[in-house]
């Protein structure tokens, strides 16, 4: 198991176990974790579940498409170093104990 | 213990038609799926139960052998799921995105509405359904296919015929034979145009469909194009209609709009809440299941209303309200899962930033026309059919 801590706007915390294979997104939603919409469940197209990942972590991440670059410029929350469309990161043991921050409003 | 589908027969489609929101409260508090004998189909009218469906498209698929939308427009993505729908929807992406369109697609769109609000802005009076919304959406979504020559009428009468096809779940003849004329209509005006796009890659969705990393054969274009046409015109026509309309019957709300108009966004996503352009569309039953209260079997065909999950009380407070200052909640206007409405973008720019406010900046006191009510029609696709307008010149 992977796990990964989701923190909200107001501070408030919780760490998940993560099922390897499965989206940083799906893991959110299946643990009922607030702040992710994922309209388009996972097809990169509503950008409402975007999130903030620890910036010196990046590089462990699935790379980034040119449609999820541009569809980040779009979203609700302004867009910074670390966000990600949380749908299009995959869980691996790469990201064991890292924190993703979730946007004011998706 | 989950009961079977119950039967509703004293709903008419001339009832949904005229007015489908006291029926689908009916069908909300009655049971997860109702049978509506007259619509011949299976009708799921709950936010909840529809987030269900299209999180899961195992157990509730797109793909349709008996499709009523296969055989007016040819096998499109609409009704392919997974790998198959992936692979097209990915080949049109780039000429949706939300950066493509605000670079290359508004300054057209801009010049779009320029021109029609000159041709009518001395008049001080029009139904804006024909002198604005309906050529608006036909113009802006020719520019995007890539056609030449194709009149905003010609592509607005398709569009209509190819709707009416896919809709006729009356089966009456004559609405089938209009949508396969204007079928054949459509494959003729992209033959037109295929070369020009093949050699001259662009933001057009021909040019992305023949220059993708997997391109389109030309049935996938005729049938994807086909859809593009239904889904690109109606929608944005009507929710354009239908925002004007929402702010027009709240003059407190209009008056925070216009003083501050990055509001105009949130106008538009209300009207897509409050009269949903797409009010239902089909799933099918793969295997014999649950949803929610009610026994699905093997086979059943589920119309999808998200006209009514819009109006979900569960879900939204005072749901029949237009109200732009409503707690803000994801609604299912532009669909869910991996359907999610690809020109949702387009439409928020194309209505909310341009069309609308465009009307509201340069229509001095707009009102509506108080001798000719407006009129809204329909259920599976819904919208004013005419909505005349005055203002002062």
């Amino acid at each position: 198991m992977v796990k990964i801590t989701f923190i909200q706007p107001d501070g408030s915390s919780r760490e998940i176990e993560a099922e390897p294979g499965t989206s940083v997104m799906e893991t959110a939603l299946a643990n009922n974790v607030d702040g992710i919409t994922a309209e388009c469940n996972g097809s990169a197209a509503c950008a409402t579940c975007h999130a903030y990942f620890e910036e010196d972590r990046l590089n462990s991440l699935d790379a980034m498409a040119e449609h999820e670059n541009d569809m980040l410029d779009f979203a609700a929350c302004e867009r910074r170093s670390g966000s990600r469309l949380s749908c299009q990161i995959k869980v691996t043991e790469a990201l064991d104990g890292i924190t993703v921050t979730l946007p004011e409003m998706q | 213990m989950a009961s079977p589908v119950p039967v509703m027969d004293d709903i008419s489609l001339a009832a949904l038609t005229a007015d489908p929101y006291p029926s689908f409260r009916r069908m909300r508090e009655a049971a997860s799926a109702v049978w509506v004998s007259d619509a011949r189909i299976n009708l799921v009218t709950r936010f909840e139960d529809i987030m269900t469906i299209e999180r899961d498209h195992k157990r509730f698929a797109s793909t349709n052998p008996g499709s009523l939308m296969n055989k007016v427009m040819g096998h499109s993505l609409m009704r392919k799921d997974d790998e198959d729908h992936q692979v097209e929807r990915k080949a049109i992406e780039p000429s949706f995105r939300p950066g493509v369109v605000k670079n290359q697609w508004t300054p057209v769109f801009d010049g779009i509405a320029e021109r029609l609000i000159d041709g009518f802005a001395n008049g001080g009076e029009t139904d804006l359904f024909g002198s604005f919304a309906a050529p608006m959406a036909s113009l802006c979504l020719a520019e995007m296919i890539g056609f030449k020559d194709v009149s905003w009428q010609d592509l607005a009468a398709w569009s209509q015929a190819l709707m009416d096809g896919v809709s006729n779940y009356g089966t009456e003849p004559d609405t089938a034979q209009r949508a396969a004329a204007a079928s054949q209509a459509v494959n003729a005006a992209i033959d037109a145009v295929l070369d020009h796009h093949r050699n001259r890659p662009g933001p057009t969705i021909l040019s992305s469909m023949l220059h993708a990393e997997h391109p389109h054969s030309v049935e996938q274009i005729r049938a994807n194009i086909k859809v593009i046409i239904g889904g690109g015109l109606n929608e944005p026509r009507d929710s354009i209609l239908t925002t004007v309309y929402g702010l027009l019957l709240n003059p407190d709300q209009r008056a925070r709009v216009t003083a501050d108009p990055k509001l105009y966004r949130t106008a538009f996503e209300e009207a897509v809440r409050w009269v949903s352009p797409i009010g239902m569309y089909p799933r099918r039953v793969t295997r014999d299941t649950v949803l929610g209260d009610t026994q699905l079997k093997q086979g059943d065909q589920l119309g999808i209303c998200v006209g009514a999950a819009n109006r979900d009380e569960t879900r939204f407070s005072d749901p029949d309200a237009y109200d732009v200052f409503r707690d803000r909640h994801a609604h299912l206007g532009f669909g869910a899962g991996p359907h999610f409405c690809a020109g949702t973008w387009v439409a928020r720019q194309m209505v909310g930033e341009i069309a609308v406010p465009k009307l509201f900046n340069r229509l001095t006191k707009l009102r509506l026309d108080e001798d000719r009510p407006a009129i809204m029609k329909g259920w599976v696709f819904r919208g004013p059919v005419s909505l005349p307008v005055r203002w002062e010149v």
